[in-house]
């Protein structure tokens, strides 16, 4: 016997349109069990399904009434569990948990707010980046920035905060549970930020995607935005994140610019990211000897500084990279070769993982009352090739 | 452009470096009016838990009665675990405590530390190699 799932046992037949919810699945049922005689069926059974012109039907709000938040012990206790400040209202607090694929009204849903705290979110999280690590190339500060605040990290923070998901959406449920639906048709609308290339309906053609054009047209990570293949880990990931960044976005509206910033830096920024895990050289060795080109240094040159085993099944090579009389990195490795290219790659790792410092100042710094006038940092002009 | 980029989401954030969430999300009390190792359970909820839940308002409290039963407190953590106390024939003072453990408890099974410190930070005085300096002469 074939399987279908229990969703799709009322086919067509189920399916809500507008209008017309009540009338087909009475008439179908009708004709079918129970009239099997010849005798017409009796008029009025069709008379009063059909509503009134401007009669409306008692339907089922889909996610809770704002009211209703006063009355949620969970609600109160993640506000207090977040420590939020008094100024931020819980009402405030149950809309953020109320995802668009939930409630599509965006009157009641955290749309609006969580669009405002990604802004907020990905505006420190960049500028923190940008002023800590100078030399990054925009491919590492991408999926560094995505490493701090894209979906799956946003939806790991509030799953650490103790948030839950209600098991469906609706008027009952309580308003301290995160609302969402991986309902594929609910999607729509629910993204913004960047813009749908014109070559993602031609998908077997190969179009090169150069960080320039990323930059412009894709969204705040660098990723294509296309209208299809989202996963349900995806949607989940989104739903989870939505609510952290509504939140942020709350805490701007409510109780301003500082607090929001405050908030981002405790929760979001305090994560360790290791940055020098997310490095995949292609080329190491020609790249580092266009970096010291580029930046007037000797060419690099390898040395071997120790082995041991050369004849044995498990030889260790040790190999220095120098340039001039300093030495620019050093790697270990079974065989000559792979040693000097691990070697450039930690030399390589060293130029782009400089930072000035642990406290660096970032322009959102010069916001505070009484700050020091702005020294410029310094900005490295980013990849070598 | 040879540098390409992996994609790592880290591992999760340290409780406490930056903000501090409390673990327990959820404590449940069960009581049974009739029973006699529920006298402690009722006379802790008349007259201390009021106040208990009033000094940890991160903490969902839901109290329901289970009539012909020992009285528990079950906590609930953020990881998804519970722990759950039976708390019958306890004088209030003495089930103030366990909630008290409750509360403070990360919700993780209980380990056995063996070193002092525990760091994910790298050692600074670094790993001893013996490919560097002059090494050990046999």
């Amino acid at each position: 016997m074939k399987g279908i799932r229990p969703s799709r046992w009322g086919g067509q037949l189920l399916h809500a349109r507008p209008g017309s919810a009540t009338i087909p699945r009475r008439n179908f049922l009708a004709s079918t069990v129970r009239c099997q005689s010849t005798v017409q069926a009796p008029a009025e059974d069709l008379i009063d399904q059909i509503p009134e012109e401007g009669e409306t039907l008692p339907r089922k709000l889909p996610s809770p009434l704002p009211e209703r938040a006063l009355q949620s012990a969970k609600l109160a206790a993640l506000h207090s569990r977040l420590s939020l400040s008094k100024k931020i209202p819980l009402q405030a607090l149950a809309r953020a948990l109320v995802t668009p694929s939930a409630d599509p009204n965006s009157s009641f849903n955290n749309a609006n707010l969580a669009f405002l705290g990604s802004t907020i979110i990905n505006y420190h999280v960049a500028e923190y980046i940008t002023c800590k690590w100078p030399r990054l190339p925009m491919a590492i500060h991408y999926e560094a920035l995505r490493a701090y605040s894209g979906p799956e990290s946003l939806a790991q923070i509030s799953r650490r905060w103790g948030v839950e998901a209600a098991a469906a959406p609706g008027e009952e449920v309580d308003p301290g549970l995160l609302q969402w639906t991986s309902n594929p048709s609910a999607l729509v609308g629910t993204r913004w930020g960047g813009y749908v290339r014109a070559e993602t309906d031609r998908k077997h053609s190969f179009y090169r995607r150069g960080i320039s054009s990323r930059v412009i047209l894709d969204n705040d990570f660098g990723d294509a935005v296309d209208a299809g293949s989202v996963t349900h880990q995806h949607h989940q990931d989104t739903s989870f994140s939505s609510f952290v960044q509504a939140v942020v976005g709350a805490i701007y509206s409510h109780s301003g610019r500082e607090a929001a910033k405050d908030f981002v830096e405790s929760h979001i920024l305090s994560r360790q990211v290791d940055l020098s895990s997310l490095f995949h050289f292609q080329l190491p060795t020609r790249e580092l000897a266009m970096l010291c080109a580029r930046e007037g240094f000797e060419p690099p040159l390898a040395r071997l500084e120790s082995e041991t085993g050369r004849h044995s099944r498990t030889p260790v090579y040790v190999v220095g990279i120098y340039s001039g009389k300093e030495k620019l990195g050093e790697g270990n490795a079974p065989s000559l070769d792979f040693a000097r290219r691990k070697a450039c790659m930690n030399a390589l790792k060293s130029w782009y993982l400089y930072s000035p410092g642990n406290k660096v100042r970032v322009p959102s710094d010069m916001m505070e009352e009484g700050a020091k006038p702005w020294k410029a940092p310094h900005i490295d002009i980013g990849e070598v090739i | 452009m040879t540098v390409k980029a992996l994609r790592a989401i880290p591992s999760g954030g340290k409780n406490g470096l930056g903000a501090f969430i409390l673990q327990c999300k959820k404590l449940e009390f069960h009581y049974c009016d009739w029973a006699g190792s529920s006298k402690g359970m009722n006379g802790f909820i008349k007259s201390l838990l009021p106040k208990f839940a009033a000094a940890n308002p991160q903490i969902e409290f839901s109290i329901s009665p289970r009539p012909g039963k020992h009285p528990v407190v079950t906590g609930h953590y953020i990881n998804g675990r519970t722990k759950p106390i039976c708390v019958r024939n306890l004088s209030p003072y003495e089930i103030l405590e366990k909630l008290e453990l409750l509360r403070d408890a990360s919700g993780e099974k209980l380990k056995r530390t063996n070193k002092a410190v525990t760091s994910s930070k790298p050692s600074v005085r670094g790993i001893w190699s013996p490919y560097h300096g002059k090494g050990m002469i046999v």
